[in-house]
């Protein structure tokens, strides 16, 4: 075929400049570490790429988020760790002031210990982050939430809980509510608390329990005793029906710490009531654990003899149902930084596989684009030297 | 006899000093683009007839041709216009693939770090310099948004630049056409049996030029001159007339640049679409079929971040204790009535729910009695009844002034601007509205186990007026029911309880959950100092993962990416068809230059060849002499 002079030029020029152009991506590819230079190297994995890092920047995100909720869970542990052992301390002070040889200038001495065992319950309760925000006011983090007011401590934040997107699909809450922790805490048993007043007799109430669950009512009651010739006997009553003219039980003999039980509740009185001596029973309401530790202060700088031990003895039942209300949200701090864990270890899993993708998805093969350099690069030599050999032909040479 | 002798040796002489001639002209033009090798043709002159038989006479020069094969030209020119169509769309398209995937640049990075400053204010609602984070980074995604919008813009206006000199130059080579026209028909008419070669090969190598810039049909007429037809069939030159094209602002939106054709004193308005081939239509196709569908797609994403945003913001409380407002600036969308319109009515259009939105642009018509939207994308028409306002694919049209005649349209563009209007609307920290406006309380005197949710504020603003009202839930006697008492609810009584359902009164919603006891109580109030509430931070933040757009099936990132994932796919596509159509390209030339283009080796053959013919001329001319001379001296 006949070959015209000027095309061999231009194919031969083209052809380099296509063999060049597909050196510099290579050369490019290799610098640049990328294999995909723009998304038409190779679109789908563009786009893909693109939500494999919407996913990255949101799991890098929730790990982050997840170091947040740590240390305000950590925050909270903290200081309900320290409540924690002071109301141990508590505890203690009131089971030493059980002792009935102390002199009341000795119990004067633990209610003021007490006393300052309170404000420092006070301080833990009202404590900040590190940016100076109370742990335990619920939405209203620049809200002091425990304040002594004439009529008892207090609550002045509220039940919100923040959470925390620690995953793609968990939101935690990063801390607990102040009055859930400290303040809704239910006296007596649980179900029903036994208090007394006035009493002049030994009688000491148990904490008491329940027999029978169906048959809780939910009222109030009194429990009245009479000593006439030597003989004790009590009667019980409901006081919320507001019919005493019917009482449940009349007249029945008291025998020291045999049960008394009647609508599905049972507890016990040791020692010896005196005439007229009497006892209410009332459902269990909510009682803050500073209410509890006041009025044991209380009892203790005012009350003698039974009365005295009968409000330490509440005072200590009401004391462990506010540790146990204590351990319980500690336990549930616990168990969140527990699972924070176990997301963190997911995190770093699928961090690694998104870089994985990623790097897959987009990063050179540097062995496979320096080979293919190389190759190119002999391929172009190779054409431009043959191109100086061919062009160099030429009839005219030899004229 | 001897007569004969010296004419049929200087015939020769003649015949290898013009082929001489043309083998230095073939050299000379070796590199002349478009120039087709000539070639003496030359046939033995009639023999004399004599009783010792037909004596040769010398050699005849019939005319000088050029080598060519009209159907490789055809084919060439063919290949031409398609590939310097995808050449030319292929490197504008490239422009858009550069800005729109890369990792810095495109809107990818911005998106993700504004939605990473969300969850920070979702993480310390009251933290001043979490709060600066979140607007800096809302500035960077309004930004990007902007920057890249720009770039689109520029790009267009540089197409629109390109489509001005492209015109301009088909302009140009339809009068230089139609000149080579008149001069080819003048010397046909004065030579009528020697083509002018050089004059064809100019005009076919501007027809070809003028194939680059937009496909052209060629009808060559008997004199000698050709017809040339574009689109679907307008003239551009016949004999040495040449028409010519306009490039203007088109009527339906002056920001876009129309071609229409110049007929004489008319000018006619082109269907755009009909233009196909070379640089015009390259970057006809560009700008309507790619570049726009991108902004839109872009403007898309913006409108998808803008409104989403807004609507949970004014769900919000901000620090101040006041709800929320917007959170970024929107613009609304482009209605642009066409200058040919009978009437001034004016036609106003609002994005109302960016799920139902598409990239495309909308043309709406008035026939006299009704409105019909079409839908640019796919033609799809959807009649709109002889009243506005009418809601369509996310936007409502409204009439906002006059009375439309017959034949006005008006085209819409519901987020071709979206991109370039969103700005960040708040700019005090303070009025970022993380938390909601309204929680929940358990009275601190229940003794059911009952917990209450901090509550949500119901979609889509605006807020319930009575929202931040004092509302108190009471369990009834037995707790299986409650009691609702606030402004705004009704104040209903025995409102059946389970445990979880959502109990909404006043635009909230909370759910209790638990074991409530009798008389116990929970209060749903205003969000008075709630400065470490995130509800509303969290909510924005979750927007992140939300199927905001096209319906509900894809999210911001997965929209903009299905956009890269479009320009890549239609940039990738141009490359490799683009790279195949000039290796095509390059063989139809080799094969028309296999025949028409000059071989330097063959033409100093041919030198040679007729320099010796030359030399063997003159030595027969020397012969004949000495002939003579031998003749002469015997005589004497």
């Amino acid at each position: 075929m006949r070959v015209s002079s000027s095309a061999l030029f231009e194919s031969n020029i083209a052809e380099m400049t296509q063999q060049q152009a597909r050196m510099l991506k290579t050369q490019q590819q290799v610098s640049t570490g990328r294999k995909m230079l723009t998304a038409s190297d190779d679109p789908i994995s563009a786009s893909r790429a693109l939500d494999v890092r919407q996913l990255d920047s949101m799991n890098t995100q929730y790990g982050a988020n997840r170091g947040v909720a740590r240390d305000s869970l950590l925050f909270a542990e903290t200081a309900l760790d320290g409540v924690t052992s002071l109301l141990m301390d508590i505890r203690t002070g009131l089971i030493e002031a059980g002792n009935v040889n102390l002199s009341s200038s000795q119990l004067k001495a633990i209610a003021d210990d007490l006393g300052g065992k309170l404000q420092q319950l006070t301080g833990l309760a009202n404590s900040t982050d590190a940016s100076g925000n109370y742990l335990f006011s619920g939405f209203q983090t620049k809200v002091q939430p425990f304040v002594d007011t004439p009529v008892g401590m207090g609550y002045f934040g509220d039940d919100g809980q923040r959470l925390v997107q620690v995953s793609a699909s968990r939101q935690m809450p990063s801390g607990n509510s102040g009055a859930d922790v400290f303040m809704r805490i239910k006296n007596g048993n649980g179900t029903f608390d036994i208090q007394s007043a006035g009493n002049v007799g030994t009688g000491s109430a148990s904490i008491g329990s329940v027999t029978n669950p169906a048959m809780l009512t939910g009222d109030n009651y009194s429990v009245v005793f009479s000593v006439v010739a030597g003989v004790t006997t009590y009667t019980v009553t409901n006081t919320s029906t507001g019919n005493p003219t019917i009482p449940l039980l009349i007249g029945t003999n008291y025998v020291s710490g045999q049960a008394i039980s009647f609508d599905g509740i049972q507890f016990d009185i040791h020692g010896a009531p005196a005439n007229g001596d009497s006892f209410t029973i009332s459902p269990s309401s909510n009682e803050s654990v500073f209410k509890t530790i006041s009025d044991v202060i209380n009892a203790l700088n005012t009350q003698v003899g039974t009365n005295l031990a009968n409000g330490l003895s509440r005072g200590i039942h009401n004391l462990d149902n506010a540790m146990s209300n204590v351990l319980s949200s500690r336990a549930s701090l616990g168990l969140r930084l527990n699972e924070i864990d176990g997301l963190q270890t997911m995190g770093e899993d699928f961090d690694l596989q998104f870089k994985q993708t990623l790097s897959d998805l987009q990063d050179t093969d540097y062995a496979k684009s320096i080979s293919e350099l190389t190759q190119q690069k002999m391929v172009l030599e190779a054409a431009q030297l043959s191109f100086t050999k061919v062009s160099g032909l030429s009839l005219f040479n030899y004229l | 006899m001897g007569s004969n002798l010296f004419s049929s040796v200087v015939s020769g002489m003649n015949a290898a000093q013009l082929g001489m001639q043309t083998a230095q002209h073939n050299i000379v033009n070796a590199g002349t683009p478009g120039f087709s090798r000539q070639q003496v043709v030359t046939s033995a002159r009639l023999a004399y007839p004599s009783g010792s038989g037909f004596v040769g006479q010398g050699v005849d020069i019939s005319g000088v041709k050029r080598i060519y094969d009209q159907y490789l030209n055809a084919q060439v020119m063919q290949e031409q216009s398609q590939a310097s169509y995808l050449s030319t769309y292929y490197n504008a398209m490239k422009q858009i693939d550069n800005l729109v995937a890369d990792p810095a640049a495109g809107a990818s990075p911005a998106l993700q770090e504004f939605f990473s400053a969300m969850n920070g204010v979702a993480n310390n609602p009251d933290s001043a310099p979490a709060r600066q984070t979140l607007l800096s980074a809302a500035q960077f995604v309004v930004n990007r948004f902007q920057s890249i919008d720009q770039r689109m813009t520029d790009i267009a206006t540089s197409v629109n630049g390109q489509i001005s000199s492209s015109v301009d130059a088909i302009n140009t080579f339809a009068r230089q056409i139609a000149a080579l026209n008149n001069n080819i028909s003048v010397a046909a008419a004065s030579y009528p049996n020697q083509p002018p070669n050089d004059l064809l090969d100019q005009r076919d190598q501007l027809i070809n030029e003028l194939n680059k810039e937009i496909r052209v049909n060629v009808i060559p007429q008997a004199n000698g001159a050709v017809s040339v037809f574009i689109g679907t069939g307008q003239a551009l030159v016949i004999d040495n007339q040449a028409m010519s094209l306009r490039a203007a602002p088109s009527s339906s939106d002056p920001t876009k640049i129309d071609i229409s054709y110049i007929n004489g004193i008319s000018t006619i308005p082109l269907q755009q679409s009909n233009l196909q081939g070379g640089k015009l239509g390259g970057y006809l196709a560009f700008r309507d079929q790619s570049l726009e569908p991108a902004r839109n797609a872009l403007g898309r994403v913006a409108a998808g971040l803008a409104d989403s945003v807004n609507q949970q913001h004014q769900l919000g409380q901000d620090l101040n204790g006041m709800l929320g407002g917007v959170f970024f600036n929107t613009g609304t969308p482009l209605v642009i009535r066409n200058a040919n319109n009978g009437s001034a009515a004016a036609i106003s259009a609002s994005i109302t729910d960016v799920s139902e939105l598409t990239t495309s642009d909308y043309k709406l018509s008035y026939d006299g009695a009704n409105y019909s939207i079409m839908r640019m994308s796919d033609n799809a028409v959807t009649s709109l009844g002889a009243a506005l306002p009418d809601t369509v694919d996310g936007f409502t049209v409204s009439l906002a002034s006059g009375a439309p005649v017959a034949g006005d349209t008006f085209l819409i563009r519901p987020v071709a601007n979206a991109a370039r209007n969103i700005s960040l609307a708040i700019n005090d920290t303070t009025k970022i509205a993380a938390a909601a406006p309204m929680r929940a309380m358990i009275d601190p005197g229940n003794t059911g186990t009952a917990k209450i949710s901090s509550g949500t504020v119901k979609e889509p603003p605006p807020t319930d007026v009575n929202l931040q009202q004092p509302v108190i839930i009471t369990f009834d006697n037995p707790p299986t029911t409650f009691s609702v008492s606030g402004v705004g609810t009704g104040n209903p009584t025995n409102v059946p309880y389970t445990p979880g359902d959502d109990i909404s009164y006043n635009g909230w919603k909370v759910q209790i959950t638990g074991t409530p006891a009798t008389g116990d109580t929970f209060s749903v109030v205003s969000n008075t100092k709630g400065s470490g509430d995130n509800r509303n931070a969290l909510l924005m933040a979750g927007l992140q993962t939300r199927n905001l757009l096209v319906n509900g099936t894809a999210n911001l990132q997965g929209t903009y990416g299905q956009m890269v994932g479009e320009v890549g796919t239609k940039t990738h596509e141009l490359s490799v068809v683009s790279l195949a159509q000039d290796n095509m390209l390059a063989q139809t030339v080799a094969s028309q230059q296999a025949v028409s283009g000059v071989n330097l080796d063959e033409e100093a053959a041919n030198l040679l060849q007729f320099q010796r013919a030359y030399q063997a001329a003159a030595k027969a001319m020397q012969i004949a002499n000495t002939m003579f001379d031998t003749l002469l001296s015997s005589i004497r």
